[in-house]
C-alpha cells in the first residue's frame, strides 16, 4: 500500500515536471521573444537576481519593479573582481544564485567565464541591429565605462594641472595621486595593464615629459617603469572610487590631489559638492574605456525574467533610453546603442582620448602585471 | 525507532565496549568536520600538477615580500604588542580588584569583563568614527569634523589597530588573572610577611608563581586572537596600506587567487597554533604547582592609601573608553546624516527610514530593509542552530573522552576537538570553502547553504563547548551516578533524572555563550558569506567599507546589544558571581 502511494506520487511529480516543462519555452525560443512575449513567463517566475558591479543597480531595481510589477529584482552590488571569484565558486559548487551578471573586467570575463559557459550571451532580438557588432559579441555591452585621470576643476579653473601621465611620477605629485588598489579592483588593474600594453606610447610621452629619451632599466618596458615610478611616488590607495572622488573632487580644497576614477562620477558633482573633471588632454591618454557586459548566468532558474531585465537595461525607444537606461544616461558613460543620443556636456566619444582596451591582449599579461604591482609597494 | 530501541542503544553506549564505538563515531565526525577541511587547503596548494610552485611564489617569488614577509612581520608585531598590552592592562585591573581596597570594586569587575563581549569590529568602527582623518577620503571622523588635525598615525595603521585589539583582549586577560589571583593563599602571604619578607619579595615568591600560568595563558590566547583578527587591521590598517596575514588572505581569496590565500592560511595556522600549543605544554607541566594552594583565610587587602581614588579614576577611564564610549559613538554615528558631522542634523533614517534616493543610494534603514531583516533572522537562526548542535556534540565528546580516558581513541578525540582552537577563524572559513566548495562524490556542494554555515560554526566552537560539557559533567558527582547505575537506572533515566536537572543551567549558559560567539564573529563567516546566506557581521563590514558607515554602525550596535544581553543572561544562568569578590561578604 505504502509502495503504491510512493509510485503514484512519483508519477504525479513526473507529470507536474512534464507539464511545467511544456509551459516554459526553451532557451532558443526565449532568445527570439520580444519583451511583451517574455513578460507572461517572467511574471510566472516572479523574481530575478542580478549581480552588478555598480551601486546604480538599486535605481534599476526600482525602475524595473515599477515597470513590471510582480517581478522582484534582487540586486547584489559587488565589485567585478569579487563577482567573478563568486561566479566561479558557485559554478564549481554547481549552485545557481545569480540570473543576470552586470560585469566589467572584460579580460577575465571573456577568457575565463565565457569559455566555461558560466556566463551566456544574450542579445534581445530588437537590439541586435542597434548595437555595433563589437559590443554585441562575444557578449552584449550596454555601455562603455571609464577609468581615467581626473582633477579638481574648482582649484584648477584653467584646466588640468597635469599634461602628461609621467607628471604623476614627479616630486610635486608625491602623495598626491589617489586611486583604488589594483590588486583589489579589476578595472584599476586593467588600467595598469593597458599602460604596459601601450609601452611605446609611454616611451614617447616620457621624452615629452622629461626632455630626454626613455632608457630601459631593470623593468621590461616604459609601461612597467611608469607603474614603478608611480608607486615610488607614494600614491594614496583607497577602498573605492567614491573615496577617490571625495579626495580629488571635494570643493574648497587649496591643493587637491588628482586621481584615477570613473568619468561618469561627474554626475554627482552638484549633489556631493564636488568639482571633478577629466584630464582629457593628458599625454599619451587619460586612461581606458571598457565595456560593461550584461549576460545570463548559466542555469538561471528565471530565464524569462532575466532576459526581460537585460532588455530593460538596454533602454527603451526614446532618445535617452527611458527608465531602464536612465542611471547610465549621464555624461561620461557611453551607450553602445547607436540610436541613443549622447548626453549633453560630455566629451563626445570621438573626441575622448581614453584607450579602448583589448580584452584578449590584456588577458595575456594581466596576471603578470598584477604580480608586478604586488612586488612594488 | 521505538523508545525501547533508543533506550537499548543508550544502554549499549554506556557499556565500555560501546563507549569505544561511540568514540569511533565521534572521531569520524570530527575527521569530516575538522581534519578534512584543514587537509584540503594543504592539498589544494599543491595538486593539479602545481607542485610547490605556489609555495615558491609566496615564499620566494617577486611578490613574496609584500604578500608574505611584510604582512607576517606586521602580524607578529601586532600579536606580541597586543598580547603584552592586554596582559599589562588586564593584570593591573585584576590586581586592583582582587588584592586592593579600590572603591567600587564590584562595578569595576563587572565592567572589566564587558569589552570581550563587544565584537572587535565594533571598537574598530567606533575608532574610525572618532579619529578618521581625510587621508583616504570618504567620510571623516568626529575630531576632523570639529576642525582638529588628527595625525595619520592616530587615524590609520599600526597604532589604532593595536589600541583596538588591546582594548578587546585585556578583558580576557583580566578574567584569567583575576581568577588566579583570587586563589592566592592568604595564609602563605601572611606567613611570608610575618617572617619579614618585603612586599616585593612576597609578590615574586608567593603571588607570581600562582598567577604565572594565568599570565602565560592570557598572553598566548591574546596573541593567537590578535594575529588572526581580521576586523581591526582591515578597518583601520588596510586603508593606510598596513597588511597582515589575515587581510592578505582575504584579499587573495576574494580576488580569485585561492591557492595563494590557502598558503597564507596555513602560515597563519602554524603561527597561532605553535604559540597556543607550546603555552599549553608549559602549563600542563606546571599545573600541579599552581594548585597546591589550600583554603586560605580571609584576604587582607593592600591599602592603596592616597592612590585609592587616582587608581579608581584610571581604571574608570580605561573601562569607560572600552565599553560605554565605543557603543555611544556607534549609536551617535548611526544617527548622523553625514557620518561624524553632528552639524548636519540627526536622523533615524539609517534605522527606520524608508528608501530615499538622496540618502545612501536609496537604501532603506536597517529595520525596514528586507535585506537586513533577512540577515537578522538568518544570523540568529544560524547562531541558535550552532549553539544547540555544538553544545550537544561537545557534551557527547566530553562524555566519550571521560569514558575512554585511558584509551587511544579518547586521546585522539580530545586532540581533534581542540584543533579548531589553534585555527584562526578566517583560515577555518577558507578551509571550509576549499572542502565544501565543490560536490564530493554523491554529496552536493554546500557552498552558499545555511547548512555549511552551521557545520562550520559547530566545528569552530567545539573547543569551547567540549570544555563547557566537561565542566557540566564535573558538577555531577561520580557517586550519584554510580549509585543510580547500581540500583539499575537505565542511561536515559540517569540522563533525565540526574544529569540534566543538575547541569541544565550550565549547559544553557554554555549554549548562550556559543550563540554569542557566533553572532559577534566576523572572521569565520567572512569567506562563507554569500547573497543567499547574509550574516549580519559581514553585512556591517560591507556597508562600512562601501561608504555607508551609518548603516554598518547601526547593525554593529544591534549585534553588540544582543551579545552583551545574552552574555549577562549566561552569567545569570551560571549563577556564578566573581569568586574574588564573594569573600568580602559585601
Amino acid at each position: 500500500m505504502a509502495k503504491t502511494k510512493w509510485i503514484a506520487g512519483l508519477i504525479c511529480a513526473a507529470l507536474l515536471a512534464g507539464g511545467a516543462h511544456a509551459q516554459t519555452p526553451d532557451a532558443a525560443a526565449l532568445d527570439r521573444m520580444s519583451a511583451a512575449e517574455l513578460l507572461p513567463h517572467a511574471l510566472k517566475e516572479g523574481k530575478v537576481t542580478v549581480y552588478a558591479f555598480t551601486s546604480r543597480i538599486a535605481q534599476i531595481e526600482k525602475a524595473f519593479e515599477a515597470a513590471y510589477p510582480g517581478i522582484d529584482v534582487v540586486p547584489l552590488d559587488i565589485s567585478s573582481t569579487q563577482m567573478i571569484a563568486r561566479l566561479k565558486a558557485e559554478a564549481q559548487a554547481g549552485i545557481v544564485n545569480a540570473d543576470v551578471a552586470y560585469v566589467s573586467d572584460a579580460p577575465v570575463v571573456l577568457n575565463e567565464l565565457l569559455p566555461r559557459g558560466t556566463l551566456i550571451r544574450y542579445v534581445p532580438p530588437d537590439i541586435a541591429a542597434r548595437v555595433p557588432a563589437a559590443f554585441a559579441s562575444p557578449l552584449l555591452a550596454n555601455r562603455l565605462s571609464t577609468k581615467v585621470v581626473m582633477y579638481n576643476e574648482e582649484a584648477n579653473p584653467n584646466g588640468a594641472p597635469i599634461a602628461n601621465l609621467w607628471d604623476l611620477t614627479k616630486p610635486e605629485w608625491k602623495g598626491k595621486v589617489v586611486m583604488v588598489d589594483p590588486s583589489l579592483r579589476g578595472d584599476y588593474l586593467d588600467f595598469m595593464t593597458e599602460i604596459v600594453l601601450r609601452a611605446p606610447e609611454m616611451e614617447k610621452a616620457y621624452a615629452a615629459a622629461f626632455g630626454k629619451p626613455w632608457v630601459k632599466g631593470k623593468n621590461a618596458n616604459a609601461g612597467e617603469d611608469w607603474i614603478a615610478a608611480l608607486y615610488a611616488n607614494q600614491p594614496v590607495l583607497v577602498r573605492n572610487t567614491d573615496a577617490v572622488n571625495d579626495a580629488v573632487g571635494k570643493k574648497g580644497q587649496a591643493r587637491p590631489p588628482v586621481g584615477i576614477t570613473t568619468y561618469s562620477d561627474r554626475r554627482d558633482n552638484a549633489k556631493e559638492n564636488r568639482a571633478l573633471q577629466v584630464a582629457n588632454a593628458i599625454e599619451p591618454s587619460p586612461g581606458i574605456l571598457f565595456p560593461a557586459y550584461l549576460a545570463l548566468a548559466k542555469g538561471t532558474r528565471n530565464p524569462a525574467a532575466s532576459r526581460l531585465l537585460i532588455r530593460f537595461m538596454m533602454g527603451d525607444d526614446t532618445p535617452a533610453g527611458g527608465p531602464g537606461f536612465a542611471p547610465f544616461y549621464v555624461a561620461g558613460d557611453y551607450a553602445t546603442r547607436t540610436d541613443i543620443e549622447q548626453p549633453k556636456d560630455a566629451i563626445g566619444l570621438d573626441a575622448f582620448r581614453a584607450w579602448r582596451m583589448d580584452p584578449v591582449k590584456s588577458a595575456k599579461i594581466r596576471a603578470d602585471v598584477a604580480d608586478f604591482i604586488l612586488s612594488l609597494k | 525507532m521505538s523508545s525501547v530501541a533508543i533506550a537499548a542503544s543508550f544502554r549499549r553506549a554506556a557499556s565500555p565496549s560501546s563507549a569505544l564505538a561511540v568514540g569511533l563515531v565521534l572521531v569520524a565526525v570530527l575527521g569530516v568536520l575538522i581534519v578534512a577541511p584543514l587537509a584540503t587547503i594543504a592539498l589544494q596548494t599543491v595538486d593539479d600538477g602545481k607542485g610547490f610552485s605556489v609555495w615558491q611564489q609566496v615564499f620566494a617569488g617577486r611578490i613574496a615580500q609584500n604578500v608574505l614577509w611584510t604582512p607576517l612581520l606586521n602580524t607578529v608585531v601586532i600579536g606580541v604588542v597586543a598580547a603584552l598590552a592586554s596582559v599589562a592592562i588586564g593584570g593591573v585591573l585584576a590586581w586592583l580588584v582582587v588584592l586592593t581596597d579600590l572603591p567600587f570594586r564590584r562595578a569595576v569587575a563587572v565592567a572589566s569583563a564587558l569589552p570581550f563581549m563587544i565584537p572587535s569590529f565594533a571598537a574598530a568602527f567606533a575608532w574610525g568614527a572618532v579619529f578618521r582623518n581625510e587621508k583616504v577620503g570618504g567620510e571623516v571622523g568626529l575630531l576632523t569634523e570639529l576642525g582638529m588635525a588628527v595625525p595619520d598615525w592616530l587615524s590609520w595603521g599600526m597604532v589604532p589597530t593595536l589600541i583596538v585589539l588591546a582594548a578587546h583582549y585585556y578583558s580576557l586577560a583580566f578574567l584569567l588573572i583575576a581568577a588566579a589571583l583570587a586563589s592566592v593563599n592568604a595564609d602563605l602571604i601572611e606567613a611570608a610577611e610575618m617572617t619579614g619578607a618585603p612586599p616585593g619579595r612576597v609578590f615574586l615568591a608567593v603571588t607570581l608563581p600562582v598567577v604565572a600560568p594565568a599570565i602565560l595563558s592570557a598572553l598566548s590566547l591574546a596573541f593567537a586572537g590578535a594575529v588572526s583578527n581580521f576586523a581591526a587591521p582591515a578597518i583601520l590598517g588596510l586603508p593606510a596600506g598596513l597588511q597582515t596575514l589575515s587581510t592578505r588572505l582575504y584579499g587573495a581569496i576574494s580576488t580569485g587567487q585561492s591557492e595563494r590565500g590557502y598558503v597564507l592560511a596555513i602560515v597563519l595556522v602554524l603561527i597561532a597554533g605553535i604559540i597556543l600549543w607550546s603555552a599549553n605544554r608549559v602549563l600542563a607541566g606546571r599545573r600541579s604547582f599552581a594548585t597546591i594552594s589550600g583554603k586560605g583565610g580571609r584576604k587582607r587587602r593592600f591599602a592603596l592609601g592616597r592612590l585609592r581614588w587616582p587608581a579608581f579614576a584610571a581604571a574608570g577611564f580605561v573601562l569607560f573608553a572600552t565599553t560605554l564610549a565605543p557603543i555611544a559613538v556607534l549609536v551617535l554615528s548611526s544617527l548622523t546624516l553625514r557620518s561624524g558631522d553632528m552639524g548636519a542634523g540627526l536622523t533615524l533614517h539609517f534605522w527606520i527610514g524608508a528608501a530615499d534616493p538622496a540618502i545612501a543610494q536609496g537604501q532603506a534603514g536597517i529595520l525596514r530593509n528586507a535585506e537586513t531583516i533577512r540577515a537578522v533572522l538568518l544570523t540568529f537562526a544560524f547562531a541558535a542552530c550552532v549553539a544547540v548542535l555544538s553544545m550537544g556534540l561537545g557534551l557527547a565528546i566530553a562524555y566519550a573522552v571521560s569514558r575512554l580516558k585511558r584509551h587511544a581513541i579518547g586521546g585522539l578525540l580530545n586532540q581533534f576537538a581542540f584543533l579548531p582552537a589553534l585555527v584562526p577563524g578566517i583560515a577555518f572559513g577558507a578551509a571550509y570553502i576549499a572542502l565544501f566548495g565543490a560536490p564530493i562524490g554523491p554529496f552536493p556542494a554546500l557552498y552558499g547553504t545555511f547548512a555549511l554555515l552551521v557545520i562550520a560554526g559547530t566545528a569552530y566552537t567545539l573547543p569551547f563547548t567540549v570544555q563547557a560539557g566537561r565542566g557540566a559533567m564535573e558538577q555531577v558527582a561520580d557517586e550519584i551516578e554510580d549509585s543510580a547505575r547500581m540500583t539499575g537506572a537505565s542511561f536515559p533515566r540517569r540522563l533525565f533524572a540526574i544529569f540534566l536537572p543538575l547541569t541544565i543551567r550550565s549547559l544553557l549558559a554554555g549554549g548562550v555563550l556559543t550563540f554569542v560567539k557566533i553572532v559577534r564573529d566576523l572572521s569565520l563567516v567572512l569567506l562563507l558569506f554569500t547573497p543567499t546566506t547574509p550574516v549580519l557581521s559581514v553585512l556591517a563590514y560591507r556597508y562600512a567599507s562601501e561608504g555607508f558607515p551609518q548603516m554598518g554602525n547601526a547593525i554593529t550596535v544591534l549585534i553588540t546589544l544582543v551579545a552583551v544581553v545574552s552574555t549577562l543572561l549566561a552569567q545569570h544562568l551560571q549563577g556564578k558571581a566573581e569568586p574574588w569578590l564573594d569573600e568580602d561578604g559585601r
